[in-house]
């Protein structure tokens, strides 16, 4: 089967948008997902990830290479590839239900069966009785558990994220890491996760791939062979095979900070 | 737009930055567009039928404009007009900013004060004018009272405002330090006040210009709002249009060359109190 | 406890005790000015052509609407209704030029907010417009118009339309473009984008804009019905003050600041906490 997500030789420059400097972002990038494989991009900050996920998602013109998804040139932004941004995107004058819902309204569902997908999705990311909650009644994790239903709602081909959880704490990142391995465990969706956290990235992803700082070029592919079942931090903590692929990435991404920090 | 040769980049074309910020900033556009409308406007003078009545070229107003500088009418009304604008918005932040002042550091004083003052705010210095002039006649008297009653208000607000945003604890600390009354509004209360203050002398002085047109318009008093209208009234439209253009551009130079940097500024060194 | 401090504490705790106090002392002054008045009146200080007796502002109102033939003639604007065809007229100028400037300003508004190249044409014009202050138009709009109900309506038109321009301008530049990334990859259109994100992101900001041109409008229309109206509260108080009818402009005055306060207090501001507190949002472009 044809792998869900091709990348090939894809470059990409732009002026800086104060300076006009040309900035080089990406440089001959290749990369494949198949299907129901999570797959996490992971590098150091300024390597052009974002660049990456932007062009990805279609928000982002590219002239040098090709992107397809499901065999289909990205050309622009569709509802084939669902995105997780980082910030808290859901709009803040819906409610849960409608926010989770929205993809599928857009595609012009009728509101029954629309009702019954969402409550569904509900469910799922544990969000039962706040349907009819604005977002600022919610928590930062919680948003963030609506955005990513709202993705999953949508059914895409392939759900892109946008390091979804570096703006909460600690504490709820590793609970919603967790969860997000459950739900990917659930519904097999075809992933590709963009962070800058190396424990994430071995935590969630079936393959790592590492980026070299600007111009962001693809270092290094990592295969981690640990079923999903298995993936609990307290757990994983002390498994040697987690461990030895963490500490494998870690090294490489070591390799790419710049020594004066960040660039 | 995809191609499938990697090695291709695309032309850089680098430009100095001063041009870049023009561009960015829409300055050839606005310059494009200004020139657009005076050509349409040009156009329209010319199909119209009776031009000078109805809108006359923008020569046409650059020549009667010529005529009134030769005459010396031209500075003479733009003096009268400043004059009143600057003296009314001295006047008003003279009396808005102690007041607001006040207001703000006394609760009981702000409840007995803030009805009756919100009561008068939404009488519009316009619409009390009628019965000025039934006081006090079309005299200046009349107009400065405009201009004041219409200044006073947004600047005694947003004192009250700013006053009220400073945090307590500043003033509890230097009251801890052993300060009187007085030095507590000298350090703390007026520089902490300060980016509302400037906020509010722009809105107050912003009022103030409308009042000094309409008010010398009402009262005829010479000035540019007296020029327009009375241009109006001898049919005179090209005039007419050139104060307006007048009072525009004059509005704009005063607000982006002296309110906005000020505020700006205060805003800058001052701000940091409130955070 | 006695009666009378049982009477206190109900009646503290109907208002609140904080409300009950702002009431007190803030009708300290209005008490005050009223009796001043009557005082003057009784005194004759100042004589009553300068403040008229309250009794003849009542009575004012009587004559002007001598022969109106009640609540019908009111509503059919009968000529006979002089005082409640002014204040008709002006309301019925503000709610034209509001159905004709809201669309219009909120359209141009989102359009210019979505498109640089559209601000960058419509902003200079609207700042110029600004800088025109309302009233500077109304020479010009008699000669294009002729004295009466099209110039003062002109008028209205051109300071509402600018000013719900503007800030539907900056509510939809101040909506966060990752809202609109994230209905882009849902795959919404261009409208899913102006009617989900822009308008609902942009409304607190259209609100307050909506708040300040009815402010800005109103004064904008009184001095317009003055200079260049026919009818309307500006026109009756100005008429009235040149055959030095006082207490026929007191009354205007009087009802022209009642008509704000009740439009901006009970109609206005609740409009306005509503859509920012439903929605959580308490960022406001300035």
């Amino acid at each position: 089967m044809p792998p869900k997500l091709v990348v090939q030789g894809l470059s990409h420059h732009y002026p800086d948008e104060y300076t006009g400097e040309d900035v080089h972002a990406l440089d001959n990038v290749s990369l494949d997902v198949d299907e129901g494989v999570f797959a996490a991009v992971v590098g150091p900050s300024g390597c052009g990830k974002t660049t990456l996920l932007n062009i990805l998602a279609g928000l982002l013109p590219y002239s040098v290479g090709h992107v397809k998804v499901d065999g289909i040139d990205v050309t622009g932004p569709g509802p084939d590839r669902g995105v997780v941004f980082q910030e808290h995107a859901i709009l803040p004058w819906r409610t849960v239900a409608r926010n989770i819902g929205h993809g599928l309204e857009i595609q012009g569902m009728a509101s029954e069966e629309r009702k019954k997908k969402v409550q569904e999705f509900v469910e799922l990311v544990n969000l039962t009785g706040f349907e009819d909650r604005y977002p600022h009644e919610l928590s930062g994790g919680m948003k963030q558990r609506v955005a990513l239903a709202r993705t999953l709602c949508a059914d895409p081909v392939i759900m892109l994220m946008d390091e979804p959880f570096a703006a909460v704490d600690a504490q709820t990142r590793i609970t919603l890491q967790e969860e997000l391995n459950r739900i990917t465990m659930a519904t097999k969706k075809t992933t590709l996760l963009i962070t800058h956290n190396v424990d994430e990235a071995a935590f969630l992803g079936d393959k790592c791939f590492v980026f070299t700082r600007r111009p962001g070029k693809l270092k290094a592919t990592i295969l981690i062979d640990i079923p999903r079942d298995r993936r609990v931090w307290k757990d994983l903590l002390h498994d040697p095979q987690f461990i030895e692929k963490r500490d494998e990435i870690l090294t490489l991404v070591r390799e790419e900070v710049s020594p004066h920090g960040d660039d | 737009m995809a191609t499938t040769s990697p090695s291709v980049e695309r032309p850089r074309v680098v430009r100095s930055a001063r041009w870049r910020r023009f561009t960015k900033g829409g300055g050839v556009e606005l310059l494009i567009m200004v020139l657009g409308i005076l050509a349409f406007w040009s156009f329209l003078s010319s199909v119209i039928p009776n031009p000078s009545r109805y809108l006359p070229a923008p020569l046409t107003v650059l020549f009667s404009s010529s005529d009134m500088l030769w005459k010396g009418l031209l500075p003479n009304y733009l003096g009268q007009t400043l004059f009143r604008l600057v003296l009314g918005s001295v006047l008003g932040l003279a009396i808005g900013i102690p007041f607001g002042i006040l207001l703000g550091l006394n609760r009981t004083v702000s409840d007995i004060f803030y009805p009756i003052l919100n009561f008068f705010q939404s009488i519009s210095g316009i619409a009390i004018l009628p019965i000025i002039v039934v006081w006090w006649g079309n005299s200046e008297k009349t107009v400065f009272t405009v201009i004041l009653y219409t200044a006073m208000f947004p600047i005694t607000f947003n004192v009250l405002a700013g006053v009220r945003s400073i945090p307590r604890i500043y003033v509890n600390m230097l009251r801890s330090l052993g300060a009187s009354r007085l030095q507590v509004v000298r350090d703390v209360i007026l520089p902490g006040a300060m980016p509302y203050i400037a906020t509010g002398a722009r809105l107050g002085i912003a009022f103030a210009w409308r009042a000094v047109i309409a008010g010398e318009m009402l009262v005829g008093k010479r000035g540019l709002g007296w020029m327009i209208f009375t241009a109006q009234d001898t049919d005179h439209t090209d005039e007419v249009i050139l104060g307006m253009v007048m009072i525009g551009v004059i509005w704009i130079l005063i607000d982006r060359f002296a309110l906005r940097p000020i505020e700006a500024d205060t805003i800058q060194r001052w701000g940091l109190v409130q955070r | 406890m006695n009666p009378v401090q049982s009477l206190s504490i109900a009646v503290q705790k109907l208002f609140g005790r904080q409300r009950l106090r702002r009431i007190i002392l803030g009708s300290i002054p209005f008490i005050m000015l009223l009796s001043l008045w009557r005082m003057n009146t009784v005194n004759e200080w100042l004589p009553p052509v300068f403040i008229p007796p309250m009794a003849s502002i009542i009575e004012a109102i009587s004559i002007l609407q001598d022969e109106c033939t009640g609540i019908g003639g009111i509503l059919t604007m009968n000529p006979g209704c002089l005082f409640t065809n002014h204040v008709l007229s002006s309301l019925g100028r503000v709610g034209l030029a509001l159905i004709l400037g809201l669309p219009f300003g909120i359209a141009f508004g989102v359009l210019a907010g979505m498109n640089r190249r559209v601000s960058n044409v419509l902003e200079p014009i609207g700042v110029f417009a600004n800088a025109i202050s309302g009233i500077a138009w109304v020479p010009l709009a008699i000669v294009w118009f002729g004295i009466g109900a099209m110039t003062t309506l002109f008028i209205l038109l051109n300071t509402i339309f600018w000013l719900v321009f503007f800030n539907t301008l900056l509510g939809v530049r101040s909506v966060p473009s990752v809202l609109e990334n994230s209905v882009l990859t849902l795959g919404g259109s261009r409208w899913n984008i102006i009617t989900q994100v822009y308008f609902p992101g942009a409304l607190p900001s259209i609100v307050t804009g909506i708040r300040m041109s009815m402010g800005f409008g109103w004064r904008a229309l009184i001095a317009a019905e003055m200079i260049g109206g026919d009818s309307g509260l500006g026109f009756m108080i100005f008429v009235s003050a040149s055959e030095y009818k006082i207490e026929e402009v007191f009354l205007g005055v009087i009802v022209i600041a009642l008509i704000w306060m009740f439009t901006d207090r009970s109609i206005l501001v609740p409009i306005e906490k509503w859509t920012v507190q439903r929605w959580g949002m308490v960022w406001r472009p300035s």
